[in-house]
């Protein structure tokens, strides 16, 4: 029986005797061919290589650009209408206008999602308030609405319904920058 | 074959190589290219990638022909230089990518039989086959050791890594070759004459 070292030792000597009359390698000419043809192979994985890494910056660079500029900036929102300096609603003409910038903060509100990506404990109480008041001013102006209140009083309504429309909105766009600047 | 270790080149011809002589030039390459290519073809495995890496050694060679001291053999030299370049190509990021592209890895060639029945006759074992079943880096650290005559901390040196590294793969080459010689099922005797 042969022991570990008398294989290993086996085995280099057979090691050392293996033929190498199957590794010739190629003449001199076409060693030379083959050396004037490197430095174009060479070339062009140069150029190659080149390519690459340019390739690579502009991900990059690009990469960088999306991560600082964090998307497209969301949309500015429509003004609420508040116009009137004595802090009433404008009449006739002007009411077809506040009733359209109302409508368009409406229709801004309604685009957010519900629930904003990253919730912010200031910002959403700040918002339940809003909602709660904007939904019993809302209450009250149909109920004054129901029993043939004077124009006077439903203005004012609809004025403090605008305002807190209008802080609803800044709060909301305000939440909104804060998410897409993350 | 003289082994590229010993070979010299007389030094006028490495002089008129040095200066550019093509004739000079053609001398050592017919000296040296054999045992080169030899060693780089064993290492290295397949004889395409052995093809390029020789070229590459031998370029090297005759841009560098100037910094040799003659403190050793010109074919000591080149054996280092040779070593270098197959240990570059080894590790390289390419080579790995073609591996796995080509459904290889670093265990060596699983796709040779290994013999099943009683151990062959020591003439008829198959040694070549034996080594091509070896990982690169097991098979490399095998002829370093056991044909070049590398210690472990030179070849930990070359590979960069530490000299349980050589001896590791070392053992597991021998483990390898050994079960490739004696199959399961037989006597743990050695064929090997």
């Amino acid at each position: 029986m042969h022991t570990e070292l008398e294989h290993q030792q086996a085995v280099a000597r057979l090691l050392r005797e293996l033929p190498d009359d199957a590794a010739r390698p190629y003449d001199w000419r076409e060693f030379q061919r083959r050396a004037r043809a490197a430095p174009a192979a060479a070339a062009r994985v140069a150029g190659l290589r080149a390519l690459a890494a340019v390739i690579v910056i502009t991900l990059a660079v690009l990469a960088t650009a999306i991560r600082l500029g964090a998307g497209p900036r969301p949309a500015h929102p429509p003004a609420a209408p508040v116009t009137a300096d004595n802090g009433l609603a404008p009449v006739g003409g002007d009411a077809s206008r506040a009733e359209r910038e109302d409508t368009a903060a409406r229709y801004w509100l309604e685009r957010l999602p519900r629930e904003p990506a990253l919730v912010h404990v200031g910002t959403r109480a700040a918002v339940e308030t809003l909602e709660d008041h904007i939904a019993q001013v809302d209450d009250l102006l149909t109920t004054e609405r129901a029993g043939s209140a004077p124009t006077e009083r439903v203005r004012v309504l609809q004025q403090e319904r605008a305002q807190l429309v209008n802080s609803l909105v800044q709060v909301r766009y305000a939440e909104t920058l804060a998410d897409a600047s993350r | 074959m003289t082994r590229l270790v010993e070979i010299t080149v007389p030094d006028e011809v490495r002089e008129r190589a040095c200066a550019g002589e093509e004739g000079a030039r053609q001398l050592i390459y017919a000296e040296v290219a054999p045992a080169t290519f030899a060693l780089i073809r064993r290492l290295v495995g397949n004889r395409s990638a052995a093809e390029d890496v020789f070229q590459d050694t031998m370029m090297i060679l005759f841009e560098r022909l100037r910094e040799f001291r003659q403190e050793a053999p010109l074919g000591a030299w080149l054996r280092q230089i040779a070593i270098s370049r197959c240990l570059m190509y080894l590790r390289s990021p390419w080579r790995r990518v073609l591996l796995c592209l080509e459904g290889g890895d670093e265990v060596g060639a699983p796709a040779l039989a290994r013999p099943t029945t009683a151990a062959p006759a020591p003439e008829a074992i198959d040694l070549e086959r034996a080594l091509a079943t070896l990982a690169p880096t097991a098979r490399t650290v095998l002829w370093m050791y056991e044909v070049e005559g590398y210690s472990h901390a030179e070849i930990a040196a070359a590979f960069g890594r530490s000299v349980s590294f050589s001896k590791s793969q070392l053992a597991r080459a021998h483990l390898k070759l050994r079960a490739w010689f004696e199959p399961q099922g037989n006597p743990p005797t050695c064929t090997l004459s």
